[in-house]
């Protein structure tokens, strides 16, 4: 929203065709006599808003209006906040903001201290025009195309905020940015650098229960208890892909543990993996008890967890007799990748009938000795917990700990489970936690900016059944949410109050996201192929499976990636047709009608070797040298491990990368859908809408014109000059 | 603010600089008595005079991601913990062996000074990997900065150059970065060194180029008025600093294709090998600190096969970086350094690995004033502890700082307040310099 009085005389002068349909419109008339049609939408301070036909928002000062309209809009009521639309939603969210309103004043004693202006309320309220950029990057993942911008401002109703709000929560957009989200947080890769275990079902499985909108508690329950391989069929046909969590840490069932139990309840307990910890009171002790619940537990099957234990030697025994009657085959080229192929088949989770976890070799202190056996048993936070019902599991039966853990975990009563995701989901929405760093909830009260709030935040989690789509709609109709970012700077480590959401850079994902948007416009419809060709081709049931067989597969599964490459092609202007690109049109038409449609997934366009598919779709992570890698995407190791931080590399390539030259190509989808009109001025619109998602300013489009004036290349000159700049960037 | 910071040049310049960014952007610095009191009960040994110090002026740290198993390349024993390999004779009577993998760089021995009695306490990845960059244990409230970019801090922005102070190569990351420094001064990872710094010549002409950026920072004017935040700015810096490097001659040193097909082949044809060609191109042109990342140190299976693929790798590229150093002259004011995040267990396991082992692990230096043929501290007959000499993390943090010239007493407030110093109060090992 522009406060600018130049902006003024732009509306008055343009603003002159009736509109008689809109009710609320009407003619406004400032001191010099000049008339433009709008309607009121609130008095801010001095400034007034109205919105013209077109559906922007201008702010003015009220002076200039005539004395009459403004005695007549100090009459007008505020137009009621978008999400008072919906009753109950509106109710929790207004419930939130109280809390949020409440908090604010806490930050002015250190601002005071500081020289800062006191907060005395939320920042101002978003416009429409940074709203629908907003929501589309916050929930979809993603800028919102020309078209999704243009719909949205000529949408009308109070509730049109709630109305787009429920809209994105429904779409793909919404599954892949949360996937991309929880991926991150857990580590999830491709790559579990085990020989040919991948975590593609592992993958595939988060996906599936992210589209169904599994309750948070329902998913970690699942991921703490699966048993079997990552690619066991279930009785519906799905993979036990939930067995990736801890598979995706064989071997190292103390690490994951520690990321359990950060991740989950955010307790950081890291250093007492290996000694107490030193500012918290987690002990090595506590540690490895909490650990004996998965000390029955194996992420490596050995042969005493098969019927007829391990065949892995007598299969690569017939193996070798029948390869070597075919005088084609070299048994030496292929013994290593048989036997690998074969030994992936070993990474599955099996309970065994002893609790086998001893306290380490170097262990210390004087409440056990090294080599001691650890009874499993839980941590508190408070006294109090000893009667809270999630302490109430069984430990007898050694091969169900893992579920004991696993109901005690999840458990809505758990002291920190439901906060621990209610707050990671606010910091989603504002950049910030309540209490920051979200790993970190051992003391709420003092680390965090507003104590009642979290706890209203966890018990909001509780109340909604953990239903992570339900919890986030509430926040995203909050006025916190829905206010101006924050413009002054935060300094990290400083406890903020949420007047706004923080400026926040987009994510890798979210960057590279919106330039698939750039150039695909609805980039959901395309998605990888054959996903689940791993998981069948990679299945050996080692019990029963013969020598032969294993031959066959292992033959399917060196041919996955051949597979993979005859799905690529299709070129950068069939993009933004609504038809998927079949791969045998690749190099047939030139426009995307001539292309054949097909309906599902598994084909996608290539631009330069660059597969053009949401991020979520790509290798996770995606490979060193990719956008996503160079904009700071996470390498899977850390917890939330990506980055923000800029660098050269990443700024070339916003300059000179492939990227770059394939939005600012005349195939690209801006210029075709520039093409569809005709006047400068509308194309300079249309270009604006598509990249920025708003309307040029009245100074952007002296610019534009001079620009024009140039010279042929001034479109392009432009395109590049806005997707390189902060505003596109940052996400307001 | 920031990236003046970063031109700094000269001590005085930095004195001014560093007074004014205490106020703005919160960083004070205790220097004279207040900071010295700090390590005080340490009674420093580094220093102007101290051996070593300041000997090192640049820094090549070769980074061995995964837990580098200590007995199987600087540590070998001939006991029950053997491994699969015989040891071979090293150069001198202070090393005596290396790890039988690793015949070419015990030919090179009389260059290396190897600390044998490294411990820490951390068996995990990536606490072992971040408390080895940065010598600190990592927290979930601050991130503390990689050596390098301590360097850039105390010694500053060096001179005349477009060229980075800090480089990665072989990763796309440069976490933890500046840490609680300005994010300009995070080192530039390199992913691919065959690549080098992709990205760097304009698809447009020249003049359309600067048309373009103009363009960009007259639309972006009114946004970044609005939003006067640290992150934007650091961003438009970035650009500012990129826009720099694309004009500059410098940039040739990310070019390995200027390097002779018989000097690429003796690095070894991999990313490790071109690793560390790069990095000394990129040394013999200024930068000070690069990085140089190996993978597949993680040897929980057959480390038999594992280490005959890395240890022949790490053997050809970490020698061929000595000779090539010492015959270009380089050698004695380059430090090369190389550290993993932990050891590995001195039995095998039942799958013929070993699997991670943080009490004893080895570290090693060469260059730079570097005592050769030299073993400092030792661990017992089976490689399970340290016997003698036991060398923490922070020690040996403290000691590439030391080598670098940086005042490891020297007390630096972050941002937020808390003291911090290079190597998190370790004492260097000044024993292994001459």
């Amino acid at each position: 929203m522009k406060t600018k009085t130049t902006l003024l005389a732009g509306i008055f002068a343009a603003g002159l065709c009736m509109t008689a349909s809109a009710e609320d419109m009407r003619i406004w008339t400032n001191a010099q006599g000049r008339q433009v049609n709008a309607s009121f939408v609130r008095l801010e301070g001095e400034n007034i808003i109205l919105k013209t036909a077109e559906g922007v928002q201008h702010s003015f000062p009220l002076a200039v209006l005539s004395a009459e309209d403004q005695a007549y809009a100090k009459t007008l009521k505020v137009e009621q906040p978008a999400f008072l639309a919906n009753a109950t939603v509106a109710q929790a969210a207004a419930r939130v903001d109280q809390l949020v309103a409440n908090g604010l004043i806490r930050a002015n004693p250190d601002r005071a201290k500081k020289n800062l202006p006191p907060i005395k309320s939320f920042n101002p309220a978003l416009s429409d025009e940074q709203f629908v950029r907003r929501v589309y990057l916050d929930i979809a993942g993603r800028i919102p195309n020309h078209d999704e911008v243009v719909a949205f401002q000529k949408s009308s109703g109070a509730d049109k905020r709630s109305r787009l709000i429920d809209q994105l929560l429904d779409s793909d957009g919404y599954k892949t940015h949360l996937f991309n989200y929880l991926s991150e947080m857990l580590r999830v890769k491709d790559n579990f650098e085990q020989d040919n275990v991948r975590g593609t079902p592992y993958i595939g499985w988060l996906k599936e229960q992210v589209a169904k909108n599994r309750p948070w508690n329902e998913m970690v329950y699942d991921m703490m208890t699966a048993t079997g391989k990552m690619w066991d069929k279930k009785p519906d046909g799905s993979y036990n892909g939930a067995a990736g969590y801890l598979l995706r840490d064989a071997g190292m069932p103390l690490d994951n543990l520690a990321n359990t139990l950060t991740v989950f309840l955010g307790t950081d307990v890291a250093c007492a993996q290996c000694h107490d910890h030193p500012f918290a009171d987690w002990t090595q002790k506590q540690f490895y008890e909490m650990a004996a619940f998965f000390g029955a537990t194996t992420t490596r099957l050995g042969g005493q967890d098969f019927a007829k234990g391990d065949r892995g030697k007598v299969l690569m025994d017939e193996i070798e007799k029948m390869i070597a009657a075919n005088p084609s085959l070299d048994i030496r080229r292929l013994r290593n990748g048989l036997q690998n192929y074969i030994g992936a088949n070993r990474s599955a989770i099996k309970d065994r009938p002893m609790n086998t976890l001893k306290l380490p070799h170097d262990y210390k202190y004087k409440d056990g000795k090294p080599g001691d056996p650890v009874e499993p048993k839980f941590v508190t936070w408070s006294s109090a917990d000893k009667n809270n019902p999630a302490y109430k599991q069984s430990k007898k039966n050694e091969e169900k700990l893992r579920e004991s853990f696993a109901s005690w975990m999840t458990h809505p009563q758990n002291p920190r489970f439901a906060m621990a995701i209610a707050n990671r989901m606010w910091k989603r929405a504002f950049g910030v936690g309540v209490v920051d760093p979200v790993t970190n909830l051992d003391n709420p009260d003092e680390d965090g900016s507003n104590p009642e709030l979290i706890k209203h935040l966890a018990s909001e989690m509780v109340r909604v059944k953990f239903d992570l789509k339900q919890f986030m709609r509430i926040v995203y109709n909050t006025r916190a949410y829905q206010s101006e970012a924050t413009t002054e700077n935060i300094p990290m480590g400083e406890k903020y109050y949420f007047q706004g959401p923080m400026l926040r850079r987009m994510s890798a994902e979210q960057a590279w996201d919106s330039y698939m948007t750039l150039v695909l416009g609805q980039p959901d419809q395309f998605k990888a192929p054959l996903q689940d060709l791993y998981a069948k081709s990679i299945d050996l049931n080692l019990d029963t499976v013969d020598a032969k067989t294993v031959l066959i597969k292992y033959d399917a599964y060196r041919k996955i990636q051949q597979k993979e490459n005859e799905l690529m092609g299709g070129n950068l202007d069939m993009a933004g047709g609504d038809m998927m690109m079949d791969g045998d049109s690749k190099k047939g038409g030139s426009k995307a009608a001539e292309s054949t449609p097909s309906d599902g997934p598994g084909k996608f366009l290539t631009y330069e070797g660059m597969r053009l598919l949401r991020s979520a779709e790509l290798p996770q992570p995606a490979p060193g040298g990719h956008f996503l890698t160079d904009f700071g995407q996470s390498p899977r190791n850390l917890i939330d491990g990506s980055t923000k931080i800029g660098n050269v590399p990443q700024v070339l390539m916003m300059m000179n990368g492939k990227a770059q030259k394939m939005l600012t190509s005349p195939d690209s989808l801006v210029f075709r859908t520039m093409e569809k009109v005709r006047d400068p001025s509308e194309k300079v619109e249309t270009m604006f809408l598509s990249i920025m998602s708003r309307r040029p300013t009245m100074n952007e489009k002296d610019i534009a014109k001079r620009v024009l004036a140039q010279g042929e290349d001034g479109y392009a000159n432009m395109i590049w000059a806005l997707i390189n700049t902060r505003e596109f960037m940052f996400i307001q | 603010m920031k990236s003046e910071l970063l031109r700094l040049n000269d001590y005085n310049r930095r004195e001014f600089m560093l007074n004014a960014a205490r106020t703005t952007l919160g960083v004070s610095i205790l220097s004279g008595l207040g900071a010295r009191m700090a390590a005080a009960e340490g009674a420093s040994n580094s220093g102007p005079g101290t051996p070593g110090f300041g000997k090192a002026k640049r820094v090549i740290y070769l980074w061995m991601g995964g837990g580098m198993t200590h007995i199987d390349t600087f540590d070998p024993k001939t006991g029950a913990t053997k491994g699969f390999n015989d040891p071979v004779k090293a150069k001198g009577d202070s090393i005596q062996y290396l790890g039988g993998y690793l015949p070419k760089l015990a030919e090179v021995s009389d260059k290396l000074a190897i600390i044998r009695s490294m411990s820490s306490k951390t068996g995990v990845h990536e606490s072992g990997t971040y408390i080895m960059k940065t010598g600190y244990e990592p927290r979930g409230t601050i991130v503390h900065p990689v050596m390098g970019v301590w360097a850039t801090h105390f010694l500053g922005r060096i001179k005349d150059k477009t060229l980075p102070d800090s480089v990665i190569v072989n990763s796309g990351s440069s976490y933890p970065g500046s840490g609680f420094f300005p994010p300009a001064m995070s080192p530039i990872p390199i992913s691919n060194p065959e690549s080098g710094l992709q990205n760097i010549s304009p698809t447009a002409s020249d003049v359309q180029f600067n048309k373009r950026v103009s363009l960009m920072n007259e639309f972006d004017s009114s946004f970044r008025k609005k939003f006067q935040t640290e992150d934007v700015k650091a961003y438009t810096e970035f650009y500012d600093e990129t826009l720099k490097l694309m004009k500059s001659e410098d940039l040739k040193a990310f070019d390995l294709s200027q390097e002779s097909t018989d000097t690429r082949e003796k690095y070894g044809r991999n990313n490790f090998g071109q690793g560390c060609l790069l990095a000394r191109r990129l040394v013999e042109n200024g930068v000070r600190f690069v990085e140089v990342q190996m993978g597949g140190w993680d040897m929980h299976n057959t480390i038999d096969n594992a280490m005959t693929n890395n240890g022949n790798t790490l053997d050809t590229s970490f020698s061929a970086l000595i000779q090539d150093l010492e015959s270009k002259g380089l050698l004695d004011s380059t430090l090369i350094v190389l550290g993993s995040e932990f050891g590995r267990t001195p039995d095998i396991n039942e799958n013929d690995g070993r699997d991670h082992y943080p009490l004893a692990y080895s570290t090693v230096f060469a260059g730079a004033g570097v005592k050769g043929g030299y073993a400092y501290g030792s661990t017992d007959k089976e490689g399970r502890r340290p016997a003698d000499k036991q060398c923490s993390p922070q020690d040996f943090m403290a000691t590439v700082g030391h080598a670098m010239g940086l005042p490891v007493d020297e007390v630096v407030m972050s941002p937020s307040n808390r003291p911090f110093t290079v190597g998190d109060k370790g004492v260097p090992v000044t024993d292994i310099f001459a």
